[in-house]
């Protein structure tokens, strides 16, 4: 068993998060707040040393003035707290939605919208391997397929019926994966814990 | 109560255990199941594989927390020990502020493991000439877009503190010019920031490493080649470990190759308690 107090600690609060498994308990809440707060502590305490600090407060001290308007919109989000000017705070989050939607909107129209149509077409290209081809044509029939799930201006009837229905298929397989690949994410941290219990606590393995 | 009652009203506390000793069974009783290399996988083995030595370096995004480690820490122990091993530099940064200290302890483990053994330097890793960590930065969309022009600007100093401008490596790497892939080990959707803005904007490779539960997401991104490789959750990291074994670039298997036999056991017994609640499903509805 480990001599250093720290994995002790892991390894009791490790226990007491598993607690939940078998029901609630104040075990459980203790473990559960005193991560809420330590999680906090360390943000703002990270923040302040990584971000705030190095990129504004130190600049500001030495004499840059141009930093005074990061500062005076960031101040303003903190007039929320005062009705009479809460208003104010639409000018931060307006200089922040403007920029994001500047530098957002052309990007994703070119690196989601425009690049995945490409991949989505079935050019003379795709059938260089026939594997691939046969893959072109199905993912081609899932893309179409899938929008006319979604297009919801007509009734689903003759034609879209069918093609509709193709398309749950896809979404189903879809969410299929997106399961299976969940289940591995989450026993993987499982076995994590288990590699952590195992190991540097109680020495079992290497 | 019936017996496909039963079985579709299994306790969760008894499905807990049965899952627990599952878990635990392979690291006492070990055995080897055939791990298949997944495309995606192969694909970033090979394109760090082909890199020519000491020629352009890699970004290495680290910024997973430790929630994740079981699945991401074993993925940048198995790059950074294939990067070192084909003398390929390293550029390490985080934009996550968990991730700094779980960057520095992968670093650590895989140099230290190599200098061990060194006799010359050829043989050996050194801070800031083979590899350099820059630690953590905020806002980083807009430092990803500003590394483009110059890395300097949104890092004047490394995670030590050190002008970057005094590290040989970094003289060399002065922006994406000088990389030849980012690749972005990640619990969230990183990855995703880097397609839509250096690779839009400068044409940066990105690989990624992730957790299993955003894999799927960034599968079409493999397609159209805004990915050119990724590591999906602790079974890419044991994919990346047994291509490293099997090419002689490491002496034995790492954590996520260990993992792999519980997660393929629990795997098989999810299968059949899906098949069991089926049943009790099917012949509770046909009896109504």
């Amino acid at each position: 068993m480990s001599p250093d107090p720290w994995i002790w600690i892991a390894a009791i609060l490790t226990l007491m998060i598993f607690s939940f498994l078998f029901r609630d308990n104040p075990f459980y809440k203790f473990a559960e707040h005193l991560f809420v707060g330590v999680a906090n502590g360390y943000y703002i305490v990270y923040y302040w040393y990584n971000a705030l600090w190095p990129n504004l407060f130190e600049p500001l001290a030495a004499g840059q003035i141009v930093y005074i308007i990061p500062l005076l919109l960031g101040l303003m989000y903190f007039t929320r707290f005062i009705p009479k000017i809460g208003w104010i705070v639409r000018i931060p989050i307006g200089f922040m939605i403007g920029w994001g939607a500047g530098i957002s909107i052309p990007a994703y129209f070119q690196a989601f919208l425009i690049k995945q149509l490409e991949g989505a077409i079935v050019t003379p290209q795709s059938f260089t391997n026939p594997i691939s081809g046969v893959w072109a044509i199905i993912s081609l029939i899932g893309v179409v397929c899938t929008l006319v799930y979604f297009y919801f201006s007509k009734e689903h009837k003759g034609i879209l019926k069918p093609t509709a229905r193709i398309g749950i298929a896809f979404i189903m397989i879809g969410f299929g994966a997106s399961f299976g690949y969940t289940v591995m994410a989450r026993v993987s941290l499982l076995i994590g814990r288990v590699q952590f219990l195992l190991g540097p606590w109680l020495g079992l393995i290497d | 109560m019936r017996w496909y009652e039963r079985i579709a009203a299994i306790d969760r506390r008894i499905i807990y255990i049965i899952l627990s000793v599952l878990v635990i069974i392979p690291f006492f009783i070990p055995f080897t199941m055939k791990q298949n290399i997944m495309p995606q996988t192969q694909r970033l083995y090979n394109f760090i594989d082909s890199l020519p030595p000491n020629d352009k370096a890699i970004i290495l995004s680290l910024d997973y927390t430790p929630q994740t480690m079981p699945e991401t820490h074993p993925m940048a122990i198995a790059i950074l020990s294939h990067c070192f091993a084909k003398n390929i530099p390293v550029v390490g940064m985080s934009f996550d502020p968990q991730a700094p200290g779980l960057a520095i302890d992968a670093f650590t483990t895989v140099v230290d493991g190599i200098n061990l053994n060194a006799l010359t330097r050829e043989d050996s890793v050194i801070y800031g000439e083979d590899y350099v960590y820059l630690g953590w930065k905020s806002g980083r969309v807009a430092a990803e877009i500003q590394m483009g022009e110059s890395i300097a600007d949104v890092f004047p100093r490394d995670y030590f503190s050190i002008s970057i401008d005094s590290l040989p490596l970094m003289q060399r790497v002065k922006n994406y010019k000088q990389v030849s892939i980012a690749i972005i080990i990640a619990g969230a959707d990183y990855p995703q920031d880097w397609i839509l803005y250096p690779q839009a904007r400068y044409g940066v490779r990105v690989g990624a490493g992730l957790t299993a539960v955003m894999s799927p997401k960034y599968y079409p991104f493999l397609q159209t080649g805004q990915l050119s490789g990724l590591l999906s959750g602790m079974k890419g990291a044991a994919e990346y470990e047994t291509l490293l074994l099997k090419n002689g670039y490491v002496k034995q298997l790492g954590k996520a190759e260990t993992g792999m036999n519980s997660q393929s056991l629990i795997h098989i017994l999810i299968i059949v308690f899906i098949i069991l609640g089926n049943i009790g499903f099917f012949f509770s509805r046909k009896r109504k």
